[in-house]
């Protein structure tokens, strides 16, 4: 039965001469071979063009660089300024999730028992997330976007289940992984946290860390010094602490800072996502308000400093260039604001 | 004097050349077989049954790990199958963008379904190495545009999720540039290689007139002789705007499927030169307005009916049977595996060959064990 | 490219395969044109869930009693041409109490496939088997027998797929538990 095609034919394929040679068939293959062998001597592949070459990257020396759109695990975002998280626990991404390994609870107002938009817990399970980015597409507050981050093998299971402290990023940080598609998103998005800060009242919906600075917008005189740093008091048991060792710079910076404080504030032992609750009863923690410049001042407890603003990165740690970049303007950024 | 006695020997379930999970449970006389019995099921992970709980769009990222080689081609079936259902219609230049992922995809996965099979055979790593280096270029592509290399969740029904990044056609320009050297020197490493012709030659034949009845499809029906692709038979998207032609075995052995898929590279290849062609004046956006908001994908309840998307690809024709009735849910999801039913010819295929034989006719059929379990 | 209407089909088994074609389902709203003409209920549900219950068995496609399949099926390779058994489906339909099978086949010079079903109910699920003559029917009926317990008669070797062989129960069913069924302990479950 032949087969008639619009627009194109079958065609049998030629299955070659008969297998009377002796080794010729093997020299030919042998001839691409010895041809790729000499022409990888030293010549990197620089465009996929070539196909001589060393195609091989000498991981973790090198290192790829991953484009914008690159999905790894979700992260939560905050502004930089205020320290306001964009979630406002409206259940669209834990609706959506296939795997379902998101799970948040809303906040509510400790005056009127109503609900904000605001979360007051929110945990991903990292170890069964899919990776598929369904969380980020269908957020409507451009809340929750996809790390780059891929560097997180651990042999301690339970870390793999972050909470919110642990999933906080400010935007900066998103902007820098993926400026194009924080471009798209900006305006919309902070317009929707204008209004929604409108309806926080307090420090309901202000990422933990952020709580006590002194350096802060309005509410700052109201808000208690020390009620949230019990928050990432670092306990052996918390994520924070256990995934210490691939924690990002910054993130140890804030962390180192936050630790300094304690020493001279005073720790009650809550886990983090009792602290936004902690936070809406109001409790006025006993610290001194003295603690409170201590621990802005950038030179107590932080491994860097404004003139060694690469201290505290370990020195095996090997980043491409735009990185360092990264990292130095995210921490005189964090510097600034700290004075 | 001596008696002989068979023997029963199981290759598998962990084993390199397996393709995956699978379990043959081999009866043999000396070195030659007389019965193979496939045992499936070891990466049953019951996605028939999570598609009837999950949504239509919560299904598209587990269509992903189906064949989880060819990520694109699963999400394009699902796609094809639901806008069936539903009735939605994609804009042409989203048809475009589809068509170069499939395509690409069909590029990767017969690279690399040559590159283990060669391997299988005993070229060890060499090939391996050729066939994955192509593959990693495309896969870099995959991320620019999806995100992710393999699990790419890139087709949302009508279009797909995002449009191509600026930085995409420059280094698509680049590839193409170096696949025709690739082609042809992939060819030439093995394809007169003596070894390899005494390996595949007249081994593992389907004679064409057992083929269909077989109810095998892709690159294994073709290599018996037959015409069928779905591309040109039932052509979806825009296949039936594009030129390529179907290259066809003569006598249906390993070498023919071999030779097969090398040939299927190349007119892949000039589909994709097609497209980037064309791809510039192509109308319409990147997914149908309708349902560009993911909010409208995630609450779509297609009307209550039936109905069957089949795509072609690398492994055969994927089909997606889906049952609506009427709610955001569908009442029943099935999935045609090409491997599944590819596989049902290999226990007549391998009967009267050697053990080792049957690693190179299971290689040479392409399986993955994603899809035959599901 | 041959391409077969629903209409054609069921005009030409009544034609050639006289009692083939199963009878028309009996319903209130729609008269049957008697038993010898049999015609299949239109898709005439409205589309949201407010109207009334979905009519999950309306169909176009030809239903054929399920005694006649292996008669089907050979008539549809052999005088139809459709030589290739693309897919063989199982729908569960728990309400109405039937196990649909879905036979598809291909006409290798192209064209739409062409479907044919069957009922059987629930709790005597049997089709005669057609892989005696149809060799790639074999991996397809071992999965709907697998998964949704139909049995068929004539098989060479019909045992589960994926399930292990002593395992009880059809996974597919929907009235099997889906979570917590007897082979999964209590600790088990995350």
């Amino acid at each position: 039965m032949t087969v008639e095609f619009a627009r194109g034919k079958s065609y049998v394929v030629d299955r070659g001469k008969p297998k009377t040679r002796a080794g010729q068939g093997m020299l030919g293959g042998l001839d691409v071979v010895i041809r790729h062998f000499f022409g990888a001597f030293g010549k990197k592949i620089e465009t996929q063009a070539d196909t001589t070459g060393v195609f091989t990257v000498q991981y973790p020396e090198e290192r790829l660089e991953l484009p914008q759109a690159f999905r790894n695990f979700p992260i939560l975002l905050y502004d930089d300024a205020t320290g306001h998280e964009l979630c406002t626990s409206c259940f669209q991404c834990e609706r959506i999730c296939p795997p379902q390994v998101i799970h948040m609870s809303q906040a509510t107002d400790p005056a009127t028992g109503k609900a904000i938009p605001a979360v007051s817990e929110f945990i991903i399970e990292y170890d069964a997330c899919m990776s598929c980015g369904l969380c980020a597409e269908v957020c409507p507050f451009d809340a929750i976007k996809m790390d780059h981050e891929f560097e997180l093998a651990t042999s301690d299971h339970p870390s793999m289940t972050v909470d919110k402290a642990g999933l906080n990023r400010p935007i900066s940080y998103y902007q820098a992984i993926a400026p194009r598609f924080w471009e798209e998103a900006k305006d919309s998005a902070l317009k929707k946290l204008q209004g929604n800060m409108k309806r926080r009242s307090g420090n309901i919906g202000i990422t933990p860390s952020f709580i006590g600075k002194a350096k802060q917008a309005a509410p700052a005189a109201a808000k208690p010094a020390s009620a949230a740093t019990p928050a990432a008091a670092a306990k052996p048991a918390t994520p924070v602490a256990a995934v210490g060792k691939n924690m990002s710079e910054e993130k140890l910076a804030r962390l180192a800072a936050i630790r300094a404080a304690n020493a001279g504030g005073a720790p009650a032992a809550v886990a983090a996502p009792v602290a936004a609750s902690e936070v809406d009863d109001g409790a006025e923690a006993a610290a001194p308000v003295s603690a409170a410049p201590t621990r802005t001042a950038p030179s107590t407890g932080l491994p860097f400093s404004a003139d060694n603003i690469l201290g505290g990165v370990p020195a095996n740690t090997a980043m491409v260039e735009d990185k360092v970049e990264r990292l130095k303007s995210i921490r005189s950024g964090n510097l600034a604001k700290g004075e | 004097m001596l008696k002989t006695q068979e023997l029963q020997i199981n290759i598998g379930p962990q084993h390199p050349s397996t393709h995956g999970v699978f379990r043959l449970i081999v009866t043999v006389d000396g070195e030659t077989i007389i019965d193979l019995k496939p045992v499936f099921g070891y990466l049953h992970r019951n996605h028939e049954q999570l598609g009837e709980v999950s949504t239509y769009i919560q299904s598209m990222p587990f269509t992903d790990r189906l064949d989880y080689f060819n990520s694109m081609a699963n999400n394009f079936g699902l796609s094809i199958a639901v806008e069936k259902l539903a009735g939605i219609e994609v804009p042409q230049r989203a048809n475009y963008i589809r068509v170069l992922m499939a395509e690409l995809t069909r590029i990767l996965n017969h690279a690399t379904a040559v590159a283990f099979m060669i391997n299988d055979m005993g070229a060890w790593q060499t090939p391996l190495a050729y066939g994955m280096r192509e593959r990693e270029k495309i896969l870099d592509l995959f991320e620019m545009a999806s995100g992710a290399r393999m699990m790419c969740n890139y087709f949302r029904f009508g279009g797909v999720v995002r449009d191509l990044p600026p930085e995409f056609m420059p280094q698509l320009h680049d590839l193409m540039r170096g696949l025709p050297t690739f082609f042809d020197e992939f060819e030439r490493l093995l394809r007169e290689n003596e070894i390899l012709m005494l390996r595949s030659e007249g081994v593992g034949i389907l004679p064409k007139e057992l083929a269909a009845s077989y109810s095998v499809t892709g690159p294994v029906l073709r290599a018996s002789g037959i015409a069928y692709d779905v591309r040109k038979a039932e052509p979806y998207s825009v296949y039936d705007e594009l030129d390529f032609d179907v290259p066809i075995g003569s006598v249906g052995d390993v070498y023919d499927r071999f030779l097969i898929r090398i040939e299927e590279m190349r007119q892949s290849y000039k589909i994709v030169q097609q497209v980037i062609e064309r791809l510039p004046d192509t109308t319409g956006g990147h997914i149908n307005p309708s349902m560009a908001n993911i909010g409208k994908q995630k609450a779509l309840r297609p009307p209550a009916g039936d109905a069957y998307g089949r795509v072609e690809t690398p492994k055969g024709e994927l089909g997606f049977y889906l049952v609506s009735d009427g709610s955001t849910r569908p009442y029943r999801y099935k999935v045609r595996a090409p491997s599944f039913i590819n596989l049902t010819p290999l226990g007549d295929m391998c009967r009267g060959h050697k053990v080792a034989d049957v690693v190179v006719i299971l290689g040479s059929i392409d399986i993955v064990m994603g899809e035959v379990d599901r | 490219m041959p391409s077969m209407s629903t209409e054609e089909l069921k005009e030409r088994l009544i034609r050639d395969l006289p009692g083939a074609l199963a009878p028309a389902r009996a319903r209130a709203e729609h008269a049957n044109n008697g038993g010898s003409a049999p015609k299949a209920d239109p898709l005439a549900k409205p589309k949201k869930g407010e109207e009334g219950p979905v009519d999950l068995l309306a169909t176009k496609d030809a239903i054929v009693l399920a005694e006649r399949i292996p008669d089907v099926a050979r008539y549809v390779r052999d005088t139809l041409g459709y030589t290739l058994l693309t897919d063989l489906t199982a729908v569960d339909y728990l309400a109405d109490g039937v196990i649909e099978l879905i036979y598809r086949f291909v006409h290798l010079e192209g064209g739409p496939t062409l479907a044919i079903k069957t009922r059987v109910p629930r709790d005597r699920a049997v089709v005669p088997s057609i892989t005696p003559f149809w060799p790639g029917a074999d991996l397809q009926e071992r999965e709907a027998f697998d998964m949704y317990g139909v049995d068929f008669p004539g098989h060479p070797n019909l045992v589960r797929v994926y399930m292990w062989d002593e395992f009880e129960g059809f996974p597919m069913r929907k009235d099997f538990p889906k979570q917590g069924d007897k082979y999964i302990d209590e600790e088990d479950e995350a």
